[in-house]
């Protein structure tokens, strides 16, 4: 569904950051993406969002290469996919509801179609009663299933979460996760960036380990949790 | 041109705060030039209306009565000229009046040789040939001089097109800074908003969809600005208009426009609200085109 051949990555006239990154993420896939700081993981994720296009080699979205792709064509192929960022980004100025009904808005749904669906998410979050809050008044926990529910509200074919846990204690943590099994199960291509090496153990879902810009694939294990 | 709009961009922004302001002063510079240049063009085609439907002939004789004869003859010949309503001879009183700021107050039967001077009006649309008329008034009475005032009236004309082409330059100067302030609050605002622009990107929503944001942002400062402006400059040209009237009838008041004639006054904050928004939609799309 998604694939990497010889990427490399640099900005401006500096060093690569990414050097012949090489894997593919299959349809209904679940991958653990852990590094080191300065490893390149957030360049791999702006790439993995569509964020920038690489400074070299193959990317391939949905069957499309990146490189042959007009500017025009990305908004089509960003829809599909989902983003959480470790600093959540909600729009400050707009209530959980209206920062999750966002990208239903962008593809023109119903307004009736866009309070059922973000209302049943929000439910299935675990926030139905903080749905008119503003992100001010939201704990870290909350915000964060607010960002997961607006990456996840149009059902995304591929789910990209940078550090989703890094905010949130370790009960919160769990719960994340077990939403993100959870969405991986129902059909959704998952990439889970982390600094937690137990949480990673907990799922025990394949891992693409990024070490001084370069990845190596490490197949999964055992769950530790047996939840998951 | 409006179609789907989604607004993310919060509605208070402190950097954009000031822009009605600017574009009020901005509009209220160029409604002054605006109506500055027409009311010139105004007054100048009254006024010069009035001075084509008359002109004045003078006797300039130093005998008495050789002055009263040519007088007679003048008079009879632009009595018999077609076009020609009336043509009377201003008092002693009169012409020594119009002598005063060179000469004083004069005693009427003075010793001083004061030209004969004729009032001549003519018929409603009618035209005459000045030039030729002069020629047979010179035959007729050799002291005769006609002057259709339009020696001075050329160097009038010219002065007021000079002021007119400055006028309007004002308006362009300002017209293009308004642009510029607007490009410069337009960038603000991006730079402001960037992160949640990218986060709109990310989501896919495509570059129009985002500059209509803006688009309807920018779009009510114009109006708000050009309101503002608009407002500001008819209550000075109405005190300019007020004062007029009080001065009576001259240069200045024939020059005010008719109330009714100001109702185009009302179209100004729309072209500042437009040219905003277009302004602001360009710096926008080009400023996005630049992300990925």
């Amino acid at each position: 569904m998604i694939s990497f051949e010889n990427v490399g990555m640099r900005y401006g006239m500096g060093g690569e950051i990414l050097t012949d990154i090489s894997f593919a993420l299959e349809r209904r896939s679940f991958h653990f993406l852990v590094g080191a700081s300065g490893a390149g993981k957030t360049t791999l994720l702006k790439l993995l969002y569509l964020a920038h296009r690489p400074s070299r080699g193959l990317v391939n979205f949905f069957g499309k290469d990146l490189a042959t792709l007009e500017r025009g064509a990305l908004p089509r192929i960003r829809r599909r996919i989902g983003v959480v960022f470790q600093d959540f980004r909600l729009f400050e100025h707009l209530t959980a509801f209206e920062n999750v009904a966002l990208p239903l808005r962008l593809q023109g749904a119903k307004k009736a179609q866009v309070a059922d669906h973000v209302e049943e998410l929000l439910s299935w979050v675990g926030l139905d009663d903080r749905m008119h809050a503003r992100p001010a008044t939201l704990s870290g926990g909350e915000k964060q299933r607010v960002a997961i529910a607006r990456a996840i509200i149009n059902k995304p074919d591929l789910l990209v979460a940078d550090e989703p846990t890094g905010n949130v204690d370790a009960e919160m943590s769990k719960r994340l996760m077990h939403l993100f099994v959870s969405l991986n199960k129902e059909g959704t291509t998952t990439v889970v960036a982390t600094h937690d090496e137990s949480l990673v153990r907990s799922v025990g879902a394949p891992v693409l380990r990024l070490e001084k810009g370069h990845i190596e694939l490490q197949p999964g294990g055992t769950p530790v949790d047996p939840g998951y | 041109m409006w179609g789907r709009t989604l607004q993310f961009l919060p509605t208070k922004s402190l950097r954009e705060g000031l822009l009605p302001w600017v574009i009020g002063v901005m509009l209220f510079l160029c409604t002054l030039s605006l109506t500055g240049t027409l009311a010139i063009g105004k007054g100048l085609e009254s006024w010069s209306a009035g001075l084509t439907s008359n002109f004045s002939v003078q006797i300039v004789e130093k005998n008495a009565h050789e002055r009263a004869l040519q007088t007679d003859r003048a008079l009879r010949l632009l009595h018999a000229t077609p076009g020609i309503a009336s043509a009377t001879v201003l008092a002693e009183a009169e012409i020594l009046a119009l002598l005063s700021p060179w000469l004083g107050d004069l005693p009427i039967n003075n010793d001083l040789p004061i030209p004969t001077l004729i009032d001549v009006t003519l018929t409603e649309g009618a035209r005459v040939n000045t030039d030729a008329l002069a020629e047979r008034l010179r035959t007729t009475a050799a002291g005769a001089q006609l002057d259709d005032h339009q020696a001075w009236m050329a160097q009038i004309l010219d002065l007021a097109g000079v002021v007119q082409l400055l006028l309007a330059g004002v308006m362009v100067m300002v017209v293009l800074s308004t642009v510029a302030i607007v490009i410069f609050g337009c960038r603000a605002g991006l730079a402001t908003h960037q992160e949640s622009i990218e986060i709109m990107h990310l989501m896919g929503a495509e570059d129009k969809l985002i500059s209509k944001a803006f688009d309807a942002r920018y779009l009510a400062h114009g109006l708000k600005g050009g309101l503002l402006g608009v407002l500001l400059a008819a209550g000075v040209l109405w005190l300019l208009a007020d004062l007029a009237v009080k001065m009576g009838q001259g240069l200045i008041s024939a020059s005010m426009p008719e109330p009714s004639s100001l109702l185009w006054l009302a179209l100004l904050p729309l072209f500042a609200a437009l040219l905003t928004m277009l302004t602001a939609r360009i710096t926008v799309r080009k400023a996005l085109l630049e992300m990925m």
